[in-house]
């Protein structure tokens, strides 16, 4: 496969899977931005933390404009962390490869793509649509992931998409639980209503509400977002995934220096799957977790030297 | 509703018009139009809607850019399709053949022998000035001496109803996809009619230029490289490219993705450099080797030609075409076809006048409001006079143009394209068209899908069809 086609395939399915994470944690905390409980003030940062571009003085002014903070994620082309700059940036990426995708997975990036540049948008977002907006945005992208397992053929296209898609799921989980972590003392209590809006974003309130007893939900909870490897948004589970797939790749290409490769993804993986919540507390939360999104960074950069350097 | 009403202020007295004769509908467009009417103007109207979105939502569009936003545009479509009956057919199936075939010989002579020269049937000077006649591709061996892989030559049918040959485009025609697009949304417009009117198909054109590409592998191997090399994603046919890659299965690269060492030529693939035998080229001649070709071009690939001199690769099509495209020595196409084959060309030319001769050029500024102006080297519509249409001034500055360089320019007289009934604005309007053939050229033959592209004027009066002044298109049937 083309180097480039490769290339190609990884990034598209990272910015899919990057415009499902943005969708979930807009909504979620769009939706619970509307119960005026204690923890408000806390969500709408979170989502300028990671999706914008915003200065100090910017995310003060929208603060309180719910309006504005959605057309600032989803369609302010000025903003390059958008919805509509990252499926713009999707579709690029397909266009530049169409020939490795089915014509039904081309043609629902394209749908996906038209719909976040429709003029329509705009006019919905105004008109007290936004949630109806949002839910069947995030549908799609659940639809992508659908009618790409149904089909696209396994191999290597299959590989090098997959890998990127749980790359950046594992970074956007980190991002995630570091952001909902920062500053609190996890020795404090902190009951489930504080964790609910990561819960959600990362698709997992039911799953804890059904898995986790014990009252200590902070552990629970981060328990969860790292460690737990039936719960398909954690970090445990992202590089279990990416694992095999790295596997398939390094299998079928047998780069020269395919054992750097592995082993330096071995260091990572290991860090986590051998890992357990008292180690993470004595490591410190987010140095841990900083660490993990650092390792993770370098291995996305030898991976791209070993696989994509064709310019 | 009736035909007559559905009809009703239907003009198809301005030229050949090949739906209505002088009283009626002809008997193969009954059918369709019946078809029509029953439909009713609303359901009709609902068609021509849900074709653009078909084609917006396959992403079959191009961009154009302005203030650094791509807008996507699709290829305006005309949902009546433009029926050609068999006996039509043959006769131009038969007269591109032949054509193909002399343009074939003509290209290897000029890059060969020239025997042509020397006999005096082409005059020498006229392929010595022409920009496009090649001289680094000269005494280069091409496999079963096959220039023209792939061609996209124009037909227009005149105002006695005969078919005329326009142009040949022999480099790198395009077009084609919107020809397999268009009738897969006319299947899903009238299923029932494609199926009763027995309309040929044209869906195998990828599994035919396929084998055709797979056979010119210099490398006798049981599966050889073969790749599409595309400008990227900025060309207005990047559909295209992408569309015939899928339907082919191989590689649509760009010109970063390969590099030529030791006379070969390797693509970059996650597997190493990996050896490529066929390259489908739509990129220009003057972009292909920043080596031979424009310097500063990025879309090529550095020492390409050296490998192509080498027999290490093969290029479709063949490099130094365009010497055959120049309007000035498309006139003696048909001298060519008596030189090489001893034959009487099937589908004429268009009258053309050379404007190099003093005599021919009085001529034509006489006659003017009956004539066009080409440039010899221009496409698209872009660098021509019409003379009906043209102001004083601008026929007298054309003329001061021409005569400074006469070599670049030709003329024609102007001749009424047939006109086809299409969907405007909510009525049936006739509109001027022309056709599109796609011949393919292999070791085994020319073989020529039946239909081909039809291009429609969709201004009213207008004779100009290209894309980029207005133009649409249109299903082609050929029906037995």
């Amino acid at each position: 496969m083309l180097s480039r086609s490769a290339d190609a395939l990884f990034w598209l399915n990272r910015y899919i899977e990057r415009s499902e994470g943005l969708l979930r944690t807009l909504h979620t905390t769009y939706v619970l931005s509307l119960d005026k409980g204690p923890h408000i003030n806390n969500s709408w940062k979170i989502i300028f933390e990671i999706f914008s571009t915003l200065n100090e003085e910017e995310k003060k002014e929208y603060e309180n404009n719910s309006e504005k903070i959605l057309e600032h994620i989803l369609i302010d082309s000025s903003n390059v962390n958008s919805l509509r700059m990252i499926l713009n940036k999707a579709r690029e990426n397909a266009r530049g490869m169409q020939d490795h995708l089915t014509k039904e997975v081309w043609e629902q990036v394209n749908y996906m793509y038209h719909r976040i540049n429709a003029k329509t948008i705009d006019a919905q977002l105004k008109t007290n649509n936004e949630i109806p907006v949002i839910e069947s945005l995030l549908k799609n992208c659940l639809l992508y992931t659908g009618i790409v397992d149904s089909t696209m053929s396994r191999g290597e296209s299959w590989d090098f998409m997959n890998l990127g898609k749980y790359l950046e799921r594992s970074m956007l989980t980190i991002d995630l639980v570091e952001k909902y972590i920062v500053g609190n003392d996890l020795s404090e209590e902190k009951d489930i209503l504080y964790w609910r809006g990561l819960l959600f974003s990362l698709s997992g309130y039911e799953f804890h509400l059904k898995n986790y007893r014990s009252n200590e939900a902070n552990y629970n909870v981060l328990h969860q977002a790292v460690l737990n490897s039936n719960f398909p948004h954690s970090v445990l589970y992202s590089l279990e995934r990416m694992k095999k797939y790295l596997e398939n790749i390094v299998a079928a290409n047998d780069p020269t220096d395919q054992t750097g490769l592995t082993r330096q993804f071995g260091r990572v993986y290991s860090s986590v799957q051998f890992g357990d919540v008292d180690m993470i507390l004595n490591t410190g939360v987010t140095d841990y977790l900083s660490q993990l999104r650092y390792n993770l960074f370098q291995f996305s950069w030898s991976f791209s030297q070993t696989y994509f350097s064709y310019s | 509703m009736k035909v007559e009403e559905l009809l009703a202020g239907y003009n198809h007295g301005v030229a050949w018009d090949e739906m209505h004769d002088a009283n009626s509908v002809r008997q193969h467009y009954q059918p369709i139009m019946e078809r029509l009417a029953s439909m009713e103007f609303p359901s009709i109207k609902q068609y021509h809607q849900m074709a653009s979105e078909l084609f917006m939502s396959q992403g079959v569009t191009f961009t154009v850019y302005s203030d650094d936003a791509g807008i996507e545009r699709i290829f305006p479509f005309d949902i009546i399709p433009r029926i050609i009956t068999g006996a039509e057919w043959a006769k131009i199936e038969a007269g591109i053949k032949q054509r193909l075939r002399a343009l074939n010989m003509f290209l290897n002579d000029i890059y060969h022998a020239q025997e042509i020269l020397r006999d005096g049937v082409v005059p020498a000077w006229l392929i010595a000035s022409c920009p496009h006649f090649t001289r680094e591709v000269f005494g280069i061996n091409v496999p079963y001496d096959l220039y023209v892989h792939i061609s996209g030559i124009d037909l227009i049918r005149g105002e006695d109803g005969g078919f005329y040959i326009l142009e040949d485009n022999l480099r790198t025609p395009s077009g084609v996809s919107y020809m397999l697009e268009n009738r897969e949304v006319t299947k899903r417009l009238f299923p029932n009619l494609i199926n009763t009117s027995h309309v040929r198909m044209v869906n195998n054109y990828p599994l035919l230029l396929h084998s055709i590409l797979l056979s010119l592998s210099p490398r006798n191997l049981r599966q050889p490289t073969v790749v599409i090399l595309t400008p990227g994603i900025f060309n207005s046919a990047y559909y295209e490219h992408t569309f015939l890659a899928r339907q082919m299965g191989i590689p649509l690269v760009e010109g970063r993705d390969l590099v030529v060492s030791n006379h070969k030529v390797y693509m970059k693939t996650t597997k190493g450099l990996e050896q490529v035998d066929v390259i489908y080229r739509r990129v220009d001649d003057d972009f292909l080797d920043p080596i031979t070709f424009k310097p500063d071009s990025i879309l090529g690939v550095a020492g390409l030609v050296g490998a192509y001199r080498k027999g290490n690769v093969a290029i479709v099509n063949a490099l130094g075409n365009g010497v055959a495209d120049d309007k000035a020595v498309y006139a003696y196409v048909p001298a060519m076809i008596r030189y090489y084959l001893n034959e009487e060309p099937i589908l004429p030319n268009v009258p053309t006048y050379s404007m190099n001769d003093a005599e021919q050029r009085e001529h034509v500024f006489k006659n003017i409001d009956r004539m066009v102006i080409k440039g010899t080297n221009q496409s698209g519509g872009y660098g021509m006079l019409m003379g009906n249409k043209a102001t004083e001034e601008e026929i007298l500055s054309f003329r001061t143009k021409v005569q400074k360089t006469p070599r670049e320019f030709i003329a024609q007289p102007i001749i009424k394209l047939s006109t086809v009934p299409c969907y405007i604005d909510g009525k049936i309007s006739s509109r001027h068209v022309d056709l599109r053939p796609y011949a393919l050229c292999g070791p085994a033959g020319i073989e020529i899908v039946p239909g081909g592209l039809t291009r429609v004027a969709l201004k009213e009066g207008s004779l100009v069809v290209n894309s980029s002044q207005g133009g649409g298109s249109k299903d082609t049937w050929v029906i037995d």
